[in-house]
């Protein structure tokens, strides 16, 4: 088992090989560290909450909208948009007023 | 002979030195109230925007009182008896004397709780569902309607007692104004047995890393039936986000050897997305205490987390579904409701926008939203549920642990107190090893 784990650990190694593989020090505490999280969330389940985004009865419209190209962007390093939280659908941002008083 | 003028009376004088006395007068409560409707001048001369305001209908107000019920006596149909419970196996009540069994109409047809949700307009708030009087006395003194004497109810933790004389069971069924009363009830489904056995199961996936002393105790058979006050919300709602996208162009990278790095080129996008959307039976804790889910200082999560209920098949309120039953009172209006609907609904409203905006790559960042309501309607209900918990005392601190069964789904979610210790041994020692292969993979290249 730990033959097969530093097999793959020399395998990952040489795919990242640019800092000389000192990052693989990291392993240990980040292992210990993610084990206790897991561990800790399976038995305290503090991350549940109701899914009331999927779980709810919702009869939605098509969605519109509209999108315009503003702008590029060359040669910046993070892999996605800085702020993007297209998943993170209870991070409230900023409140307009409602468009129609009906309500 | 001409007639004399007819004698005029003298015109009214008041009397010196009475001046009308402060607040009373014309306006004031000291005269006869106008009749409901009546203005002094006709709104119909008035501006429209003021005349719209005059004439609007009053707030609509969905009754959901059961006057059947009004003498506290909840009767067996084919009896008489008042000795009624719920029979969980069948969701009916039963009666104890003749074994006769029959149920309540579900509020879904008795209300027309059912129809078009986008014709919803404006806010709809059922009778039991109406703001708390903070004055309204928790004690409830009843008459019974079988013998005539007085019963008097603590609504905190009961809405049903024994009349001590001829020992009929009066329930609670007018909606007094504080909270004790709901609109509709969900019965027991799961019954305490069952419930007995997805706690133990539930625990015995979570043994190892458990805290010695709650295993030493764990006694599942001491589950609690308890009622739990919820606001189900049916709303008809238009939502609008605005943001930035970004399509990625071109990835590269840069550098030698040694120090890689990867580059990205993207089109920046300004997105706009509208959804209009109604939602079906959206449920709210309706207890304060319930509905802080802050998890350093409590585990109401847990509870939180069974929901959604089949709300569908909740049916009109009767205080006989709750026989050997716990439940809690509401002590949360609808006005101190409405940020956390709005906030769900416009968490529903980025998730329906989502699936729009997949062809961004690189994410999307959204940076204002804005919510229409354009109606809901608000429902008081009663939910079933099986809590087990546990009260740990860990730094001086104490923080009670539940464990919930869902009475209608079965779902099952819970907190089991972790043993620290034994928690850290285990992360360190796996740990250890990782870094043991690390080094030993490092010892190789090198």
């Amino acid at each position: 088992m730990i033959e097969l784990l530093t097999h793959s650990v020399i395998l990952a190694a040489d795919t990242f090989e640019g800092d000389g593989g000192l990052w693989l020090l990291a392993l240990g505490p980040a292992g210990a560290v993610g084990l206790y999280w897991m561990l800790y969330r399976f038995y305290r389940n503090t991350d549940k909450s109701h899914a009331y985004e999927r779980e709810t009865l919702v009869e939605a419209q098509p969605v519109t909208g509209d999108d315009r190209k503003v702008d590029e962007v060359r040669g910046v390093s993070n892999s996605s948009i800085s702020g993007n939280n297209v998943n993170r659908f209870r991070d409230r941002v900023r409140r307009l007023p409602p468009s129609r008083t009906d309500g | 002979m001409t007639n004399p003028p007819p004698i005029q009376p003298p015109p009214y004088q008041p009397p010196a030195g009475s001046p009308v006395p402060d607040g009373a007068g014309p306006g004031s409560p000291q005269e006869v109230p106008p009749t409901p409707g009546e203005h002094p001048i006709d709104p119909a001369t008035l501006p429209e925007a003021i005349q719209d305001e005059l004439l609007a209908p009053d707030p609509p107000v969905l009754d959901t009182s059961s006057p059947e019920l009004q003498d506290g006596l909840n009767r067996c149909p084919n009896c008489g008896s008042t000795d009624v419970e719920l029979r969980p196996a069948t969701g009916m009540l039963v009666c104890l004397f003749c074994r006769t069994e029959w149920s309540s109409e579900r509020v879904e047809e008795a209300y027309g709780l059912g129809g078009d949700l986008s014709e919803l307009r404006g806010t709809v708030v059922a009778s039991g569902a109406q703001d708390i009087d903070t004055g309204a006395d928790t004690l409830i003194t009843m008459k019974c309607g079988a013998c005539g004497a007085e019963v008097v109810i603590n609504t905190e933790n009961q809405v049903g007692a024994r009349c001590h004389w001829c020992r009929h069971t009066l329930t609670l069924a007018e909606q007094v104004p504080n909270g004790a009363v709901p609109d509709a009830v969900l019965p027991f489904r799961i019954t305490k047995q069952d419930a007995i056995g997805r706690i133990r199961q539930f625990v015995d996936k979570r043994r190892l890393f458990a805290l010695k002393r709650f295993k030493e105790e764990f006694t599942p058979e001491n589950v609690v039936g308890v009622y739990l006050p919820y606001m189900v919300v049916d709303g008809n709602v238009g939502a609008e986000v605005f943001g930035v996208g970004e399509i990625e162009t071109r990835r590269y990278t840069r550098g030698s050897d040694e120090n890689k790095k990867t580059y990205y080129d993207a089109d920046v996008y300004q997105v706009r997305r509208q959804v209009d959307f109604t939602v079906d039976d959206l449920t709210i804790e309706s207890s304060a205490e319930r509905a802080n889910l802050d998890t350093k200082v409590n585990t109401n999560n847990i509870i939180n987390t069974i929901l959604p209920f089949d709300t569908k098949n909740a049916v009109k309120w009767n205080a006989s579904y709750l026989t050997g039953y716990t439940s809690e009172k509401r002590d949360q209006d609808v006005a101190a409701l409405q940020p956390t609907l709005e906030h769900q609904l416009l968490s529903i409203a980025r998730a329906e926008v989502a699936g729009s905006v997949r062809r961004y790559d690189r994410g999307v960042r959204w940076e204002q939203e804005r919510l229409d309501v354009h109606g809901t309607r608000w429902v008081a209900m009663h939910l079933p549920v099986w809590l087990y918990s546990y009260y740990e005392v860990r730094g001086g601190r104490g923080l009670v642990h539940y464990i919930a069964v869902n009475a209608r789904t079965g779902e099952t979610m819970g907190s089991v107190p972790v043993q620290q210790w034994k928690l850290l041994v285990a992360a360190l020692t796996v740990g250890t090893v990782l870094e043991a292969v690390a080094i030993a993979a490092l010892v190789v290249l090198s």
